[in-house]
C-alpha cells in the first residue's frame, strides 16, 4: 500500500483511496477509542466520527505521520463523546447475575478459541486494566493509550495530543505511576511477574 | 517514595528516551538504590500489562459512503446554465407582475382623494339639515343661488348689488355640479388602465415557459448525474 499516494488521491476527493486507508487503520482507531472511552458502542461511534472528520479535514494534513494525525482526530472524537456523556449520563444495559447485580465481565464478548477458564482470567485482567485506565484523568489516559497500547513514540504522541514533548513525558510518568498503584488492588489477577515484584517489595 | 523527577526519568528510561549520559547516570543509581530499582520493575510490569492487552478488532468496517461525507455528484456545465436561466426567468416573471400591478396601485391612491372629496360634499349638504346653527347659516348661501340660478340671466339687470354677489357664487356652484359626475368617470379610467397592462400577458407566459422548462431540464440533469454517481 502506497500510503502517500492514497493520501494524495484522497485529498483530491477520491473516497475509494480514503476507504483503503480506513481499512488499514480501522482496528487501531477503534482500539484507541475503546481504551479511551472504555465501552464498545461509544467507541464505535467515535471511530466512525473520526473517519468522517478526517476525510473532511484531509486538506489540513501536511505530511508527517498519518497515523499520528489520525489518532489526533480519534482523540478529539473521544473527547467530544466524553463531553456528550457528561452532559447526558446514561445507564448501561449490562447483563445481570442471578442476584440482580451487574456482571463485571460480560461473557457476550467471549472468544471461542479460548477455554472458559482462560477467557475468564483474560476478561478479568483486561477489565482490571481498563478499570485503572478509566480512573485516570482523560489527558493522562490518552497519552498512555497512545504510547503504551498503540506503541507510538513520544514525538508521534506529542503530535497526536497537540502538547509539547516535555508534557508527554510528564503525563506518561504520572499515568504509569497511578496505574501501578491502581493495579496493586487487583493483585490476584496480575501475572506472576507483577506479583513477584510485589512480594519482593513487601 | 521517590520524587517525581526520578519517576519521570525512570519512565523515559523505559522508553529509551534518555540520552546516553542520562541513562548511564540512572543505571548507576538503580544498582545502588534498590527502591528505585523496584519502581522501575513495577512500572515496566504495568507497561507490559498495557502492551499485552488484547487488541480489539473493529466490529465492523468504518468505510465511508459519499452520502456520509456529503459528497455531491459532479454536474455538467449545462446544469448551472439551466439553473441560472430558471432563476433569471423567475425573477423577471415576478418583476412583470410587479410592473403590471404598479399603475393600479398608483390609480388607487389617486382616486381615493376624489372619492373622499365627493363624499365630503355629500356630507356637508346632508349635514345642514340635521346639524345646528352654523351649518344652517351656510346652507342657504349655497342652496339659494342654485334655486335662483335659473331666472338669473333674465333678471340680471334689476338685480343690483345683492344679486351680484350671488352671481359671483353661481359659477362655483355650477362648477361643482359639473364636477359631480367625475367620481363616476374615475372607475372607468381605472379599469381602462388595468386592461392596458405594462407587460403583455404573452411575455409573462413566455417567461413562465422558459422558467419551468429550464427547471425541468436542470432537474433531469441532476437526477441523471446522481444515478450515474451511485
Amino acid at each position: 500500500m502506497d500510503e502517500s499516494a492514497l493520501i494524495h488521491a484522497a485529498q483530491n476527493g477520491d473516497l475509494d483511496s480514503f476507504n483503503t486507508l480506513i481499512l488499514h487503520y480501522q482496528d487501531a482507531v477503534f482500539h484507541t477509542a475503546l481504551r479511551i472511552l472504555g465501552d464498545e458502542d461509544p467507541a464505535e461511534d467515535a471511530a466512525q466520527e473520526a473517519f468522517i472528520s478526517a476525510f473532511r479535514s484531509l486538506s489540513t494534513f501536511r505530511g508527517g505521520s498519518f497515523k499520528a494525525w489520525l489518532m489526533r482526530t480519534v482523540t478529539n472524537a473521544c473527547y467530544d463523546e466524553l463531553r456528550r456523556q457528561k452532559r447526558r449520563p446514561t445507564t448501561p444495559l449490562e447483563p445481570e447475575t442471578q442476584d440482580g447485580d451487574e456482571m463485571d465481565s460480560p461473557r457476550w464478548l467471549a472468544d471461542p478459541n479460548m477455554t472458559p477458564a482462560e477467557r475468564s482470567e483474560a476478561d478479568e485482567l483486561e477489565h482490571a486494566v481498563q478499570h485503572c485506565l478509566d480512573a485516570l484523568p482523560t489527558d493522562f489516559r490518552t497519552v498512555v493509550v497512545l504510547a503504551d497500547i498503540q506503541g507510538m513514540d513520544y514525538s508521534e504522541v506529542a503530535s497526536a495530543a497537540r502538547v509539547p514533548l516535555g508534557t508527554i513525558k510528564s503525563r506518561l510518568a504520572r499515568a504509569r505511576l497511578r496505574l501501578r498503584e491502581c493495579l496493586r488492588g487487583f493483585e490476584e489477577l496480575l501475572p506472576s511477574s507483577f506479583r513477584l515484584e510485589e512480594e519482593r517489595n513487601s | 517514595m521517590k520524587n517525581f523527577r526520578d519517576i519521570e526519568q525512570i519512565s523515559s528510561y523505559l522508553d529509551g528516551q534518555l540520552s546516553l549520559s542520562e541513562s548511564a547516570q540512572l543505571e548507576s543509581r538503580l544498582t545502588s538504590d534498590p527502591e528505585l530499582g523496584s519502581v522501575l520493575k513495577e512500572m515496566r510490569a504495568a507497561r507490559g500489562l498495557l502492551r499485552k492487552m488484547p487488541a480489539r478488532r473493529a466490529p465492523r468496517n468504518f468505510t465511508l459512503t459519499r452520502k456520509m461525507v456529503g459528497l455531491k455528484p459532479p454536474l455538467p456545465q449545462s446544469y448551472s446554465f439551466f439553473r441560472l436561466s430558471t432563476a433569471i426567468a423567475s425573477v423577471l416573471l415576478v418583476l412583470t407582475f410587479a410592473a403590471n400591478s404598479l399603475p393600479r396601485i398608483g390609480m388607487g391612491g389617486a382616486a381615493a382623494p376624489v372619492q373622499s372629496f365627493a363624499t365630503c360634499n355629500a356630507c356637508g349638504g346632508g349635514g345642514s339639515d340635521t346639524t345646528g346653527a352654523p351649518a344652517a347659516t351656510e346652507a342657504p348661501a349655497i342652496q339659494a343661488p342654485s334655486m335662483e340660478l335659473v331666472p338669473a340671466p333674465t333678471q340680471a339687470e334689476p338685480g343690483a348689488s345683492a344679486d351680484s354677489t350671488r352671481i359671483g357664487e353661481a359659477p362655483t356652484a355650477e362648477a361643482q355640479l359639473q364636477k359631480e359626475p367625475e367620481p363616476e368617470s374615475a372607475p372607468q379610467d381605472q379599469s381602462r388602465v388595468g386592461a392596458e397592462a405594462l407587460i403583455p400577458l404573452t411575455w409573462q407566459i413566455i417567461l413562465l415557459v422558459i422558467g419551468l422548462g429550464s427547471a425541468g431540464i436542470a432537474f433531469a440533469i441532476h437526477q441523471n448525474a446522481r444515478k450515474k454517481w451511485s
